[in-house]
């Protein structure tokens, strides 16, 4: 075992964890918006609108990430016959694919406040938008926080996905420098160190932002 | 003589093959105070959702104030003259029991939050618990909660309050607090329409009482005179039963 190799290449590593930080924020904070559409349209009274909704999110659902990450890589180039950029391929799938995640869970939070509570809005006079936004949401995100949170960290577990199309995240950075060191299980072992501090910082910061609420 | 400002007229809603009302009639003239009573499931409550329109009835109409609700294509504007009171109470838990009273007269009505706060306070003094304003209403008692939800709707000034089982889910010594608050609130003037089985209130302050079952109107008789000599078998059985409580 030769732990120096670590030390070597702390900086390139470090690198890599930066990219894949900014690829899963990017991802939940395009993802998380298009959820909370996603669920307000599969709970719609719209038959159309909650059909499609839900055609979606089941579609989605039932692929694997990788799978949806090939479409956008390879396919749609040879559909549109236009190339895509690989962040943008990458930036696309990981929106598309969380969203549903991200939808589930904002579905479950704003069925968990219930209907007495929009009535009892609605029956003071304010419309349906200012009963979502100032009565339903609050709550809804409230009940919400663990599950986001843990989905958070999938995401950022999920971002090691963009290592199959050879996107520098923390992975793929790892992989490169244990191929040319030769070091793969020092390498390996210092990757998996990263990935579990950052998701147990995650939960942490969940768990009080869960007792504070 | 001046229309009535609640005419509820021939009214039908039937959901899943069931008929919750079947061609309900009535109407109430401002200032008055009817209950509505009658077996569980015979469309009390419902009935009480379609004035203000949350629920959507298939024949008939409600006209409050002048206004169809079949017809209305405002509801939220609809909705701000009609205070309504629900069993649980329905406060909101993540604001103070002052933010509760004051958000609709702020986004529905377009109240300044200091006009709404003086407004708030005082309506929840006339239910006796303007000291709890800072409160989340998880930290107050039941009929406190139920006290400030009547506080809610009065904060709107509505001309016609609802109110919907408002003591059912009280323990029993609260139950007083709550209907002391309603019984004043009939005598100043207020224009009630009340679902309840607490017959004393009833005895006490309803200028007539209307009796449900199976989504119609089974009588609809003066005070006096429904518990005295009830014209149907099916009132008396009920009567019987509420008043006995065994």
């Amino acid at each position: 075992m030769d732990w120096h190799v670590i030390q070597a290449n702390l900086p390139l590593l470090l690198r890599g964890l930066g990219t894949s930080l900014q690829l899963a924020a990017v991802a939940v904070l395009l993802s998380f918006p298009l959820g909370c559409l996603l669920a307000i349209g599969r709970l719609s009274r719209r038959a159309w609108l909650s059909l499609t909704c839900g055609g979606f999110v089941n579609l989605m659902r039932s692929n694997p990430l990788v799978l949806v990450l090939f479409w956008f890589y390879f396919l749609v180039p040879i559909i549109t016959g236009r190339a895509v950029s690989d962040l943008g391929s990458i930036v696309i799938a990981f929106v598309i694919f969380f969203s549903v995640y991200f939808a589930e869970i904002v579905r479950s939070g704003i069925q968990s406040v219930g209907s007495r509570q929009v009535q009892a809005g609605l029956s003071t006079g304010l419309t349906y938008p200012q009963t979502m936004r100032h009565i339903v949401m609050p709550q809804a995100i409230r009940a919400m926080l663990p599950a986001l949170t843990t989905q958070c960290i999938v995401v950022f577990q999920g971002t090691t996905v963009a290592y199959i199309v050879g996107y520098d995240e923390l992975l793929h950075t790892a992989s490169m420098a244990a191929e040319r060191t030769g070091r793969p299980v020092e390498l390996y072992v210092a990757v998996a160190v990263m990935y579990f501090l950052v998701c147990t910082a995650g939960s942490l910061l969940a768990r009080n932002l869960e007792r504070k609420s | 003589m001046t229309a009535p400002i609640i005419q509820i007229q021939d009214l039908g809603l039937a959901f899943d093959g069931f008929t919750a009302l079947d061609g309900v009639s009535l109407d109430v003239m401002a200032g008055q105070c009817i209950v509505v009573c009658g077996p569980s499931g015979s469309g009390k409550s419902t009935l009480l959702r379609c004035v203000n329109g949350l629920e959507r009835f298939q024949r008939g109409d409600v006209v409050v104030d002048g206004t169809s609700v079949r017809d209305c294509r405002d509801l939220p504007r609809l909705r701000r003259g009609i205070g309504m009171v629900f069993q649980h109470f329905e406060l909101y838990p993540h604001m103070t029991v002052l933010e509760n009273v004051t958000l609709a007269p702020i986004k529905a009505k377009g109240l300044s939050k200091a006009e709404a706060e003086r407004v708030a306070l005082h309506y929840l003094d006339q239910v006796g618990i303007a000291d709890q304003a800072g409160k989340h209403p998880g930290r107050l008692s039941g009929g406190q909660q139920q006290r400030a939800a009547i506080a809610r709707a009065l904060a709107l000034e509505p001309k016609v309050m609802l109110f919907d089982e408002p003591t059912s889910a009280l323990d029993p010594e609260m139950i007083s607090e709550v209907l002391r608050v309603m019984l004043d609130l009939a005598r100043s003037g207020m224009t009630m329409l009340v679902v309840t089985h607490e017959m004393g209130f009833a005895r006490e302050v309803a200028d007539r009482i209307v009796f449900m079952d199976r989504g119609s109107i089974v009588e609809t008789a003066g005070t006096a005179q429904f518990f005295s000599a009830s014209q149907t078998e099916r009132a008396r059985e009920f009567l019987h039963k509420v008043l006995a409580k065994i």
